[in-house]
């Protein structure tokens, strides 16, 4: 077990020895600190007052560091989110073949099977570590420039619109961080899988996103609405589901059974995929 | 030490090995000669467990690669194709992150591989600014991390000059003598294998076309040059013509007799010229031969 978990460190390290991936943190706080100068517009500014003020709630009440924040959040990671967790995990055994790391690593007594479990590990923690990062960073400088205040939990697209004290709402905005970052595992599995066939690191990341972005589209078409279960981005959607009144926990134990079985799915192929392939250049 | 039997592989279609056994004793330099795409790194990609074979196994320690893989690598160390490192870290890392794929190796054994290559005062500087030679270098340190039984090393000098294809030939040398260690080396390099190696297997478009050491490969004839005015006159003699201006006499006979004899025939001998058969010449008769 120890070995296990020194390759595992091993693996962490070759992925935050990298620069890209640290400046891919330094993107992320980038976009953040744009989104919320945009929030900031007065033109912005005037039609949430206009909002929230219709519905009869007070202004300066919610528009505050944790309301900015979520608006962040999804706009950072559906903007960036994806493409990072796709880069990485199309990167992650396709580059080491294209680079000949990984014949070198397969002259070693290391099972393929025990070796692309450590990079899917690595891949899923790498998803955990940047939506946490991406969550806390956008509370952070959202809250320095806003202050604290209340929770206006407001997204269109999924129908939410929801309100809470600070306290509760910022039970609600940390609880949504791991399940976000559930969600963006699935994005990870895909790259993954895709990355263990014999292909190239960026068609593995653009195969990626180009089923990411076409799911979203084909799901949001009023003709496929009959089978909208069947797209994955239907439920990759269900960290939202914490913000609504009451939680709809069963609804999300089945989203989230759902994007598992897919997951382990899509990890059996590419470890399949690459246990029959034959390294020579 | 190292066996292969019978080794059979296919690349969409276009034959890469064909029926290839052989067995390298524990202790010796083996060297596997061929031209380019003759089938030597598929065999060593096969007992590395990288290539599956079509048909025929391959065993290290009397260990089948193919059915446990990882216990039969556990005693070797390799070098595949052009080694790939982690360029953006340093060489030190690089040997930490792949030796712990073979299990917990102390620092002191790293630290010993790094010397026995020389890279000492070079080892934490990144990979990203190493030469080729001392990418060699570090691949060869990286294969004896933990120290081998054996070490597989496909095209070790590849790209090298001549001063780091010395280097590297001595540290061969130094491994198998000081330490045992058993050697199978791949190579195109007439020079290099028959410097090295006390055997050789040679290939040929997937196929084994000699086993042996280089005294069985040079056989016991003997060849010799002439400078002759009528080469009828030889064939008349019935003289084995190898090449042009080259005739081979069976062992024991003497050059000496046969010019007085195309002196005879009235050929007019204006030089003969003892030929010792270069590897070159060894190597080119025999791909050329094979069918």
């Amino acid at each position: 077990m120890p070995l296990l978990l020194t390759q595992f460190r091993h693996e962490l390290r070759k992925l935050f020895a990298r620069k890209r991936t640290w400046l891919g943190f330094g993107a992320f706080l980038a976009v953040e600190v744009v989104i919320l100068a945009l929030l900031q517009l007065p033109k912005v500014q005037r039609s949430w007052k206009f909002f929230l003020e219709r519905a009869g709630y007070g202004f300066d009440q919610y528009f505050s560091g944790i309301t900015l924040a979520f608006q962040i959040l999804i706009w950072t990671v559906f903007l960036l989110g994806g493409l990072f967790v796709a880069l990485v995990a199309g990167d992650i055994v396709a580059k080491e073949v294209e680079d000949g790391t990984l014949r070198m690593t397969l002259c070693r007594p290391i099972s393929r099977v025990r070796l692309l479990l450590i990079k899917y590990a690595t891949c899923v923690l790498y998803t955990f570590a940047l939506i946490f990062f991406i969550g806390l960073s956008a509370l952070a400088v959202a809250t320095l420039r806003q202050g604290t205040g209340g929770f206006f939990a407001f997204q269109p697209l999924q129908g939410l619109f929801a309100l809470f004290d600070s306290g509760p709402g910022h039970a609600r905005y940390l609880a949504s961080l791991p399940l976000l970052a559930l969600s963006m595992t699935s994005v990870a599995s895909i790259g993954f899988m895709l990355s263990c066939w014999n292909m190239k690191p960026a068609a593995a990341t653009i195969a990626t996103l180009t089923y990411f972005i076409a799911d979203s589209i084909f799901r949001s078409i009023p003709y496929f609405e009959d089978i909208k279960q069947w797209f994955l981005t239907t439920h990759i959607e269900a960290w939202i589901h914490i913000y609504r009144t009451p939680i709809p926990v069963e609804q999300m134990i089945g989203d989230y059974a759902y994007l598992l079985a897919v997951d382990a799915t899509l990890v059996i192929i590419g470890v399949l995929a690459f246990q029959a392939r034959d390294f020579k250049s | 030490m190292i066996r292969i039997e019978n080794l059979r592989k296919t690349f969409r279609g276009r034959l890469a090995l064909d029926g290839v056994s052989f067995e390298v004793q524990r202790g010796e330099i083996f060297g596997l000669l061929g031209h380019n795409g003759a089938g030597k790194s598929t065999t060593f990609g096969i007992l590395l467990g990288q290539v599956y074979p079509d048909g025929g196994e391959a065993f290290i320690d009397g260990i089948s690669v193919q059915r446990e893989r990882a216990r039969a690598l556990a005693k070797v160390g390799a070098i595949f194709e052009t080694p790939g490192f982690f360029d953006y870290m340093s060489g030190w890392s690089n040997l930490e992150i792949l030796a712990a794929y073979s299990g917990h190796v102390p620092r002191a054994e790293l630290e010993e591989a790094v010397r026995i290559v020389g890279l000492t005062g070079r080892i934490h500087d990144p990979v990203r600014v190493y030469s080729h030679g001392m990418r060699q270098r570090l691949a060869l340190a990286q294969a004896l991390v933990p120290m081998p039984q054996a070490v597989l090393l496909d095209e070790p000098t590849e790209g090298l000059d001549p001063e780091g294809i010395h280097e590297m030939r001595e540290l061969i040398q130094q491994l198998n003598r000081e330490r045992g260690l058993t050697v199978l080396l791949s190579s195109h390099l007439l020079a290099e294998v028959q410097q090295l190696c006390d055997r050789v297997a040679i290939l040929n478009q997937g196929k084994l076309v000699f086993t042996g050491r280089w005294s069985e490969l040079a056989g016991d004839g003997q060849r010799f040059r002439l400078d002759l005015d009528d080469w009828a006159k030889a064939d008349a003699l019935a003289l084995r013509i190898v090449a042009p201006q080259v005739i081979e006499l069976p062992a024991g006979d003497d050059i000496g007799e046969v010019v007085r004899r195309l002196v005879t025939a009235g050929a007019t001998v204006r030089a003969v010229e003892p030929l010792r058969p270069t590897l070159e010449n060894l190597y080119l008769d025999l791909v050329h031969r094979a069918p």
